[in-house]
C-alpha cells in the first residue's frame, strides 16, 4: 500500500524548518526565512529582500559570460549559472522556490503537480506532471517526454556534461540510452513507469528520500523524442519556460524572446517581464564588470562576483556599494588530506596540517573575508540543510594556527621534525596557486614542506588529483579543491566528498579518500530515515569528517555582486548563490 | 607569372599537410609518448565522475582508441573528402573541408572558424589600414624632417608604440573612451552587414589599438629605409633633372623603401589573420584570436587543429601576395 507523501512533504518542512534552526545567516546579514516586501538599493540588500520589485514589462535584460556554457541543452549541463540560467527555457519537475533568504533552499514543484508519493518500502516514486503545459511548438508535454528526457542522461557518449544520478539510483543502470537502444518507441529505460500522459513511476535501486532535488536539475525537462536532435538539441531546446530560443551563435550569442505558450498560472516560480533576453559569451571579464558599473548590461551570468579591480572600486564607492550583494555562493574551499598517501595514513599527521595552517593567510588567499569569504570550521555550509557550527582544530579561535599544537600532532605520529609531501592545485586559478603557496608557508613553520605541483584545471579532477591512481603513484599528500551542493540536503553535499562507496577512478571527489564505516553506515541510515530525522545525520557526518581530519576546511566562499539600478526583482537565490534569474525584469 | 602562381599554391598545399602533421604529432602523438594514454586523454571529454564504461565510449566515439597514424588519416580524409559523424539521433555529414567536431561541444570546427573569420578579418584590415597609411607617413615626413622636433616627437611616440604591450593599450583606450568618457560605450562586434556604422564604430578602439603598435614599427623602418635611400645618387640625379619635389620623395625615394615594408606586411597581416589573440581577448571580439585561446583553454585538440591550418593558410597566401606585389613595386624583379 503506498504511503502518502509523508517522506517528501515532511522532508520539506522540516527542511526549512532545519534551514531556520541551523543554517547560519547567508552572507554578512541575517537572512529572513521568506522574502516578504521589497527594498531600495542598499549593500547586501539582495541577500535577504527583494530589491527593485517591480512587475513592469518590457526592455532588454543582458547578460554577459566571460566563458561558454557546457551546453545550452538542460540535459547536458553541470554548470551553477546554466542550471539557473535554463529555468527561463525549460520547467524541469521541481525547482526552488523564488525568493530571497532561505526559503531560497526550499524545493517546491515546477512541472510537477506535487512533491510525489513513494511506497512503503521507499523504492518506487511516483510523480505527476500538471496537464496541459505546452512547448514553444503549441504540443502539450506528455510524462513521456520526461521519461525521454532522463533517458538522454544515459549516453554519455553524446550526452557527457551532466550529472549521473539516475544510472547509480535508477535501475535498469545498464540502459544504454535511446541514441544507441532504439527499440521499444525509445521508452526502453524499465527503470521509469509511464502509465498515462501525465504519470511517471520511478523505481529505484534502494530508497533515496532525495530524489526530488534530483528531479530538480534541468535534466528531468521534457524532451519529445521527435523534437531531439541528440548533440545539435543544444541549438535550440524546445522551450517549455518563459522564453524561447530566437537565435543562438555557439560561443558568441543568444537571443531569447517571450514563449507565447508559456502559461504563468502552471509556473509561479518564475516571471516574464523582459521583451528580449540577450547572453554574450566569451566577453572579458574586466569588460563585463566595466559594462556593469556603466549599465550597460544587466547581469554576470557565472554569478561568482566581479573582478579584483571591480570589488575594490565598488567597495570604495558608496554609490557602487550600495548596488552590490556579498553572499555565501554555496562554496567550500578545502584542502584534501588523502589518507592513503604516506604519512597521511596516520591520524595525527593529518592533525597535524588542521592545526598547523594559518586560516587567515589562507582566507586572504581566497580574496579576504568580504570577497573571500568566512573562515571554515566546517567541511559543509551553512546554506546547506544540516550545516552545525563546530571547531575541532581552533580554526575560529586561532585563525593563524596553533603551531604548538601541531608539533604535538607531529611528534604523535612519528614525525617530529616534520616531513615533505606534494601538494596538487590548479595552476590556472590564481586564488587557488596563492592558498597553495599561503599553506607551504604555514605548514613550513612546524617543518611540513610541500612541494607545490600545479595542474590544468580541465584535468584535474579527471587526469590528476581526481584519480587515485595517479594520486598514489605521485604521492600527493594533499590537494587543494571545492565543493559546491549539487542539491543543499547534506547528502548532495557530503555523500561525494566522504562516502567511501564515493570513490572513482577518476573524476573522484572524496579526494582524500575516506572509507571511514562510520561515516558509510550514516549516509547508509540516512536512506531509512525522513524530516528531522534524516537531517540530524549529516552534523554527524561533517563531525566525523573533521574527526578523521580528512579535509582541511578554508573559506566558505563568498561572492561580490553587482545589480545594475536599473535591474528590477533582484535578490540572491540562496541555492545557487547568485541572482535569481527567472524573475528579472529591467526598468525601461 | 600564372606558373608561378600555380607552383605556389601546389607548395602551399604540401606546406600545410607538413603543418597538419607536425600539429598532429604535438597534440596527438607526443602526449602518448609522454604516457598518457588514449583512455586518459577521453576521460578529459566527459565531465565529472565518469566511469570507465562510460570513458571508454567517449574514447571509441572520439576516435582516439585507433592508432596515430590512422587517426591522422582519417582526419586528413576528413579535410579532403568529408566526414559522416553520429550525434545521437541520426548521422550528419560534414563537408570538405571537415577540420572534425569540437572534442567539447561536438560541433563541426569549420562553421565555427568561418564564422569567427568576419571579425578578425574586420580587425586586421581596419588596423592594417591604419598602420601603413600613418606608419608610413609618419615615417617618411620623419625622415624628411630628420632632427627637427617632429622627428623626435614622432619617433619617441613610434618607440612607447613598440614598447607598451597591446593589452595594456587596449585597456588604457577602453578605461578612457569607453568607461570613464563613454565616446565608445560597450564596445561589441556588430557585422557590417548588420550596421556598418555600429561595425566601424566599434571597431574603431580595436583598430587603434592594433594599429598604434604596428605603426610605431613601420613608422622606424620606413625612417630608416627613407633616410638611406635619399641619400642614393640616383636621387640627387633626379632632383638635378628638375623634378617636382614631391615626385622625387613618393616616385623615387618611398618606392625603392617600400620593398621591405611590403614584406613585413604581409607576415604580419597574415598573422592578424589568423587571430589577433590579444586585441580580441581585450576587447571581446568574438574572432579566430578569442576562439584560438577557449581551443586551448579547453584543451579541444580538433579546434587547435583547425585554427593553426588556418592561420598557416593565412601566412602562406599572404607571403604569395606579397611576392606577386614585388613586381609591381619593382620592376626589376620577375617571378
Amino acid at each position: 500500500m503506498k504511503r502518502r507523501s509523508t517522506l517528501a512533504a515532511t522532508a520539506v518542512g522540516a527542511l526549512a524548518a532545519l534551514v531556520i534552526s541551523a543554517c547560519s545567516s547567508n552572507g554578512s546579514t541575517t537572512a529572513s526565512t521568506g522574502g516578504s516586501g521589497g527594498s531600495t538599493a542598499s549593500y547586501n540588500a539582495g541577500v535577504s529582500q527583494v530589491v527593485n520589485p517591480s512587475t513592469q514589462k518590457g526592455g532588454t535584460l543582458i547578460f554577459d559570460s566571460h566563458a561558454s556554457p557546457d551546453s545550452f541543452d538542460p540535459g547536458n549541463t553541470y554548470y551553477a549559472w546554466v542550471l539557473n540560467f535554463s529555468r527561463l527555457y525549460s520547467m524541469a519537475l521541481f525547482t526552488y522556490q523564488s525568493c530571497p533568504g532561505n526559503c531560497g533552499l526550499n524545493l517546491v514543484p515546477d512541472l510537477a503537480t506535487d512533491m510525489g508519493t513513494t511506497s512503503s518500502d521507499g523504492k518506487t516514486w511516483t510523480f505527476h506532471i500538471k496537464p496541459n503545459i505546452k512547448y514553444e511548438n503549441g504540443s502539450v508535454v506528455q510524462a513521456s517526454d520526461v521519461k525521454y528526457a532522463i533517458e538522454r542522461q544515459y549516453d554519455r557518449s553524446v550526452m557527457s556534461n551532466g550529472p549521473t544520478y539516475y544510472q547509480a539510483l535508477l535501475t535498469d543502470p545498464s540502459y544504454p540510452g535511446p541514441y544507441k537502444d532504439r527499440a521499444k518507441n525509445l521508452m526502453g529505460l524499465t527503470a521509469i513507469d509511464v502509465p498515462d500522459a501525465t504519470t511517471l513511476v520511478f523505481h529505484l535501486q534502494a530508497p533515496f528520500p532525495d530524489l526530488p532535488y534530483v528531479l530538480a536539475f534541468p535534466n528531468s525537462a521534457p524532451v519529445p523524442p521527435s523534437a531531439d536532435t541528440g548533440s545539435n538539441y543544444q541549438l535550440h531546446p524546445l522551450s517549455t519556460g518563459p522564453y524561447k530560443f530566437q537565435s543562438y551563435q555557439l560561443n558568441k550569442q543568444l537571443t531569447m524572446v517571450p514563449n507565447p505558450e508559456w502559461n504563468p498560472a502552471t509556473d509561479p516560480q518564475k516571471k516574464q517581464l523582459a521583451s528580449k533576453i540577450i547572453i554574450n559569451l566569451n566577453v572579458n571579464q574586466a569588460d563585463i564588470d566595466n559594462r556593469l558599473l556603466s549599465g550597460d548590461i544587466d547581469v554576470d551570468a557565472a554569478g561568482v562576483g566581479v573582478g579584483p579591480t571591480a570589488q575594490a572600486k565598488i567597495l570604495s564607492n558608496p554609490t557602487y556599494k550600495a548596488n552590490a550583494d556579498n553572499p555565501l555562493n554555496g562554496f567550500g574551499r578545502f584542502v584534501y588530506i588523502d589518507t592513503k598517501v604516506a604519512p597521511f595514513t596516520n591520524l595525527h599527521c593529518r592533525e597535524a596540517v588542521e592545526y598547523a595552517a594559518n586560516k587567515t593567510t589562507l582566507q586572504n588567499a581566497w580574496g579576504g573575508p568580504v570577497v573571500g569569504g568566512e573562515i571554515a570550521s566546517t567541511v559543509n555550509v551553512p546554506t546547506v540543510v544540516g550545516y552545525q557550527k563546530f571547531d575541532l582544530y581552533e580554526a575560529l579561535t586561532k585563525p593563524a594556527g596553533d603551531l604548538t599544537a601541531a608539533k604535538q600532532q607531529l611528534s604523535m605520529c612519528g614525525q617530529p621534525n616534520g616531513f615533505t609531501t606534494n601538494m596538487a592545485y590548479r595552476n590556472d586559478n590564481p586564488q587557488e596557486t596563492a592558498a597553495a603557496t599561503a599553506l607551504q608557508a604555514s605548514l613550513a613553520a612546524v617543518g611540513i614542506k610541500l612541494t607545490l605541483k600545479g595542474f590544468p584545471g580541465g584535468s584535474y579532477y579527471t587526469n590528476f588529483a581526481g584519480a587515485p591512481a595517479y594520486v598514489h603513484s605521485h604521492d600527493i599528500g594533499l590537494a587543494a579543491g571545492g565543493w559546491g551542493a549539487d542539491w543543499p540536503s547534506g547528502y548532495g553535499f557530503l555523500d561525494a566528498l566522504s562516502n567511501g562507496n564515493a570513490i572513482a577512478s577518476s573524476g573522484n571527489a572524496n579526494i582524500e579518500e575516506l572509507n571511514d564505516p562510520v561515516i558509510n553506515n550514516l549516509f547508509t541510515k540516512s536512506s531509512t530515515l525522513s524530516g528531522g530525522a534524516r537531517n540530524a545525520i549529516w552534523p554527524q557526518v561533517d563531525h566525523q569528517i573533521m574527526t578523521d581530519a580528512g579535509i582541511l576546511p578554508e573559506v566558505y566562499q563568498k561572492a561580490l555582486l553587482y545589480r545594475p539600478p536599473n535591474l528590477t526583482n533582484a535578490y540572491v537565490q540562496t541555492y545557487y548563490g547568485m541572482y535569481n534569474y527567472v524573475v528579472l525584469g529591467v526598468k525601461s | 607569372m600564372i606558373f608561378f602562381i600555380i607552383r605556389r599554391l601546389i607548395m602551399t598545399v604540401f606546406l600545410l599537410l607538413v603543418v597538419s602533421m607536425l600539429t598532429f604529432a604535438i597534440f596527438f602523438l607526443v602526449p602518448r609518448l609522454g604516457g598518457e594514454t588514449p583512455y586518459e586523454l577521453a576521460a578529459q571529454y566527459v565531465g565529472r565522475t565518469p566511469i570507465p564504461s562510460e570513458i571508454h565510449a567517449v574514447e571509441i566515439k572520439l576516435g582516439l582508441d585507433a592508432p596515430i597514424w590512422l587517426q591522422y588519416g582519417r582526419y586528413v580524409k576528413g579535410i579532403v573528402l568529408g566526414v559522416h559523424y553520429n550525434n545521437g539521433t541520426d548521422v550528419s555529414y560534414c563537408p570538405f573541408p571537415c577540420f572534425g567536431f569540437s572534442f567539447r561541444n561536438d560541433q563541426p570546427v569549420w562553421p565555427q572558424m568561418t564564422s569567427d573569420i568576419p571579425v578578425t578579418v574586420s580587425l586586421a584590415l581596419g588596423a592594417a589600414v591604419l598602420w601603413l597609411i600613418g606608419g608610413v607617413a609618419v615615417g617618411v615626413l620623419s625622415a624628411l624632417r630628420k632632427g627637427t622636433f617632429f622627428d623626435r616627437l614622432s619617433m619617441g611616440v613610434a618607440l612607447a608604440g613598440v614598447s607598451l604591450p597591446v593589452f595594456f593599450t587596449g585597456l588604457i583606450a577602453l578605461y578612457l573612451f569607453s568607461y570613464r568618457w563613454s565616446l565608445f560605450p560597450n564596445v561589441h562586434y556588430v557585422g557590417i552587414t548588420t550596421n556598418p556604422v555600429q561595425w566601424a564604430r566599434n571597431l574603431i578602439l580595436p583598430w587603434i589599438t592594433l594599429a598604434f603598435l604596428y605603426a610605431a614599427l613601420y613608422a622606424r623602418i620606413t625612417r630608416a629605409g627613407m633616410l638611406e635611400t635619399m641619400g642614393e645618387d640616383y636621387i640627387r640625379t633626379a632632383r638635378a633633372k628638375g623634378l617636382p619635389e614631391r615626385k622625387v620623395i613618393l616616385k623615387h625615394g618611398l618606392r625603392a623603401t617600400l620593398t621591405p615594408i611590403v614584406t613585413i606586411f604581409g607576415m604580419d597581416l597574415g598573422l592578424l589573420l589568423g587571430g589577433a589573440i590579444l586585441t580580441e581577448s581585450v576587447f571581446s571580439l568574438p574572432g579566430l584570436g578569442q576562439f584560438t585561446i577557449l581551443a586551448i583553454q579547453n584543451h579541444d585538440l580538433p579546434e587547435i587543429m583547425g585554427v593553426v591550418m588556418l592561420a598557416a593558410f593565412f601566412i602562406v597566401i599572404a607571403n604569395l601576395i606579397v611576392d606577386i606585389l614585388y613586381t609591381v613595386i619593382d620592376p626589376r624583379v620577375r617571378i
